[in-house]
């Protein structure tokens, strides 16, 4: 899995992070950093999830808004303010997915899908590619958040676990378990 | 909710994603937004109820506050006939501000509380073996009026750097400019009221204070704490006095009973479970573990077949039946009929991608590879033969199934039972200690509480001195000694958590100087926070975090210093403290 520079910090990097948040929360001004180091991860996220590439711009904004909004309530608990993001991130998306009928996108590249065959010890053949798509589709909420994440953005356990607000171990359970659930699906497509 | 599924859409640059930041549209929006928040909490003005009610709220409170003031004047012109004692009031303040304010106030000193009559005055001996003298007719209310009647003194001592840092009193002190820290012999905090007001010294008067110290030393100075000047201001060279008499106490904080049975709770107990556990895991895994026989497959006569002489030394499930062929399976979209024509050079069988029931075949000739998915078939009397030896195998397979999950039961049965014998044993244990440590607790408190009292047990007498105080004005005093603060090298401490690696930003940072006995706090969020240290001297953190205290000790301070890190590891003191003296062990003080 990539290593994500934006998402991975140092102890002085989380430092000089919460810096920034205890001046944000007295300056609104002094958010400037938080919001040129997050901008582009967090339309990347929302961008990945989204058909409209403005209404994940738009999103995008909402998101910082809020963020600005609620800093008072934000608590330090180890890990980088970006996670806190992140579940703004994806709680605004729904909001907008119910008011606007916006449509769920999932976006992958071919060769994660050929990564996915792999990691379940399965052969991929390109005629594979219209039924991945339908067992994907198939997946639950939280199921295709996991998979979106591990397999189509590449993250590690700890950030996965850091977004979703639950151990790593428990992110390598569920993983495991939707893992069991794509291999016996990936079967029925070879019997 | 429908899903769209993408594939390899392209990704948008860069240079878009940066032409649409707009962070001051994002702090408009945010001002705005709180702008029209704020207008919506003063909706309830527009109530009409409301509005007439505290209209008519605020005319009767006008009314009764002219009433009661013209009421007033009236009765001052006549005490003032009768009084010749008449003041102008002071410009004295005896509230300390949030200059001074506790970092964890269940831990503060609390005030000692005594009654003294303003015209009769009064002596106080405070269980230090402080004195406090008052005069006769010396208290003033605030537009100095001299008083009658009973007034309500406050007060407390500060005799260590725990105790400044539980009380939360700067030790910074700045003296033409040049910064300093107070090495404190004995410091109080002294405070008057009558009926909920605040009481003042009367000009010309002064309180006198034998403040008891176990500092000896002849080094130190007077000095009081300007809250509005935020700063100490110096009274005078110290004067001392007399030696008092010492008295003997012995806290305990556990006992033999209490280390046992926390033994067995936290590591005999959890051991027992733990072994049984995995003692009972090996066993059920060394269960015999039946393989349930591959079903033979009967043969389409549709698909082509290869036949071929498998290696059952790689592939053992393929030993059960005899003369079984590979059927080409429909998914090979690369088969075709001139593949069975080719004398291939080189054939292998792989696994396949539905182990045990399809496999690879690897067909080569000079360099030319294909790959088909086959599946091991029977044909005609074959498949017969084997569905009987099959029907054999199978009823062996379930009939040593049902033992091994009988078996597996019983002993998961047998698991469960000693662990909740264990559960219930540690259970009954954790009372006991409970009941033990509110034994402990007791008897701790009883002897702090004796100790604090008593004043300074642990001094012999010879080590004990008066340092005497004239004050003119109630408030903090201290008797000191200042040392200079380090001038050229600052650092920016990190502070993380021992053993879980969480970094912290603490409310307040207190820097404790062993050598020197002084303390600095420091606001921990300034930014950037810069705190000066000498190389020399044995430095320790004091650390506190949204009401959690956190130490990181000299050692620990050393090993960072001497790495030439600016992390500090800091360790949790527990939650449980409600002691000042459990404070200043964990603090080595």
């Amino acid at each position: 899995m990539s290593f994500n520079p934006i998402y991975h910090h140092t102890e002085a990097q989380l430092e000089e992070e919460l810096r920034w948040i205890e001046a944000a929360k007295l300056n609104p001004e002094a958010f400037r950093p938080l919001y040129e180091k997050y901008y582009k991860a967090i339309f990347s996220y929302l961008y990945q999830r989204m058909s409209s590439k403005d209404t994940a711009f738009d999103t995008t904004s909402q998101v910082f808004l809020k963020a600005l909004t609620n800093l008072k309530t934000y608590e330090f608990r180890g890990v980088p303010f970006s996670s806190w993001l992140y579940r703004i991130a994806h709680n605004e998306m729904v909001q907008v997915f119910r008011k606007q009928k916006e449509q769920r996108v999932v976006n992958a590249d071919i060769n994660d899908l050929k990564f996915i065959c792999e990691e379940n010890k399965e052969v991929f053949f390109e005629e594979y590619i219209p039924y991945l798509k339908k067992i994907i589709g198939k997946l639950k909420e939280k199921e295709l958040q996991l998979v979106e994440m591990r397999y189509f953005e590449k993250r590690p356990f700890k950030e996965i676990a850091e977004i979703l607000n639950i151990s790593e171990i428990n992110a390598k359970v569920r993983m495991y378990r939707i893992i069991e659930k794509l291999k016996v699906s990936i079967r029925k497509i070879n019997v | 909710m429908s899903l769209q599924f993408n594939l390899n859409r392209p990704p948008i640059g860069d240079d878009e994603i940066n032409k649409r930041k707009d962070f001051d549209q994002l702090v408009k929006s945010f001002k705005e937004q709180s702008l029209k928040k704020a207008q919506g909490d003063e909706s309830w003005w527009k109530n009409k109820k409301i509005r007439y009610t505290a209209v008519i709220a605020g005319v009767t409170v006008v009314c009764t506050i002219t009433y009661l003031s013209l009421f007033q004047n009236n009765n001052t012109k006549t005490q003032n006939k009768s009084h010749e004692t008449v003041i102008t009031p002071q410009k004295q303040s005896n509230k300390t501000s949030g200059f001074v304010s506790s970092p964890s106030p269940k831990l503060s000193t609390g005030y000692s509380k005594y009654t003294v009559n303003a015209a009769q005055g009064g002596k106080i001996n405070h269980p230090s073996s402080t004195k406090i003298s008052i005069p006769k007719n010396a208290l003033v209310n605030k537009v100095g009026k001299q008083l009658v009647g009973e007034v309500t003194i406050e007060y407390k001592e500060m005799h260590d750097l725990g105790d400044v840092i539980l009380n939360g009193i700067p030790m910074q002190y700045d003296s033409a400019g040049k910064a300093y820290c107070l090495e404190t012999a004995g410091m109080f905090d002294i405070r008057a009221y009558q009926n909920g007001e605040q009481v003042f010294i009367k000009p010309g008067e002064e309180i006198k204070v034998e403040l008891a110290s176990i500092k000896t030393q002849d080094k130190f100075n007077q000095y009081f704490l300007d809250t509005v000047k935020r700063n100490w201001v110096y009274l005078k060279r110290d004067d001392l006095a007399k030696v008092y008499p010492a008295q003997q106490a012995d806290p305990k904080t556990s006992s033999a009973k209490s280390e046992s049975l926390k033994r067995e709770i936290d590591i005999i107990i959890p051991g027992k479970i733990d072994s049984v556990q995995k003692n009972y895991a090996r066993t059920i895994a060394f269960l015999p573990k039946p393989s349930e026989p591959l079903k033979p497959e009967k043969s389409t006569g549709k698909r082509p077949e290869f036949v071929i002489d498998a290696d059952t030394k790689d592939f053992p499930e393929l030993a059960a039946y005899e003369n079984t062929v590979f059927e080409v399976g429909t998914e090979n979209n690369n088969y075709s009929k001139e593949l069975h024509e080719i004398t291939w050079s080189d054939v292998q069988l792989l696994p396949g991608p539905n182990k045990g029931k399809n496999y690879i075949l690897q067909l080569s000739y000079r360099g030319q590879t294909q790959k088909l998915v086959v599946y091991p078939v029977l044909k005609g009397a074959d498949y017969k033969k084997a569905e009987a030896i099959y029907d054999t195998k199978f009823q062996t397979y379930l009939s040593l199934l049902e033992t091994r999950q009988a078996k597996e039961k019983q002993l998961m049965k047998e698991l469960q039972l000693k662990q909740q014998q264990y559960l219930s044993d540690q259970k009954r244990k954790q009372e006991e200690l409970d009941k033990e440590q509110l034994r402990l607790k007791i008897e701790l408190q009883q002897n702090q509480s004796r100790q604090m009292l008593a004043g300074f047990n642990g001094t012999a007498e010879q080590n004990k001195v008066n340092r005497i105080f004239s004050i003119a004005q109630f408030g903090i005093y201290n008797s000191d000694c200042p040392h200079p603060v380090p001038s050229s090298n600052s650092i920016r401490p990190v502070f993380i958590v021992q053993g879980k690696g969480n970094l912290i930003i603490p409310e307040r940072v207190y820097l404790i100087d062993y050598v020197s006995q002084t303390v600095m706090n420091y606001n921990g969020f300034t930014n950037p926070l810069s705190i000066p240290m000498d190389d020399d001297k044995n430095y320790a953190f004091c650390v506190f975090r949204s009401g959690k205290v956190f130490f990181c000790d000299q050692t620990q301070v050393k090993t960072s210093r001497l790495a030439n890190s600016r992390e500090f590891k800091v360790k949790a003191l527990p939650d449980n403290l409600e002691h000042p003296a459990d404070f200043k062990k964990f603090l080595q003080l």
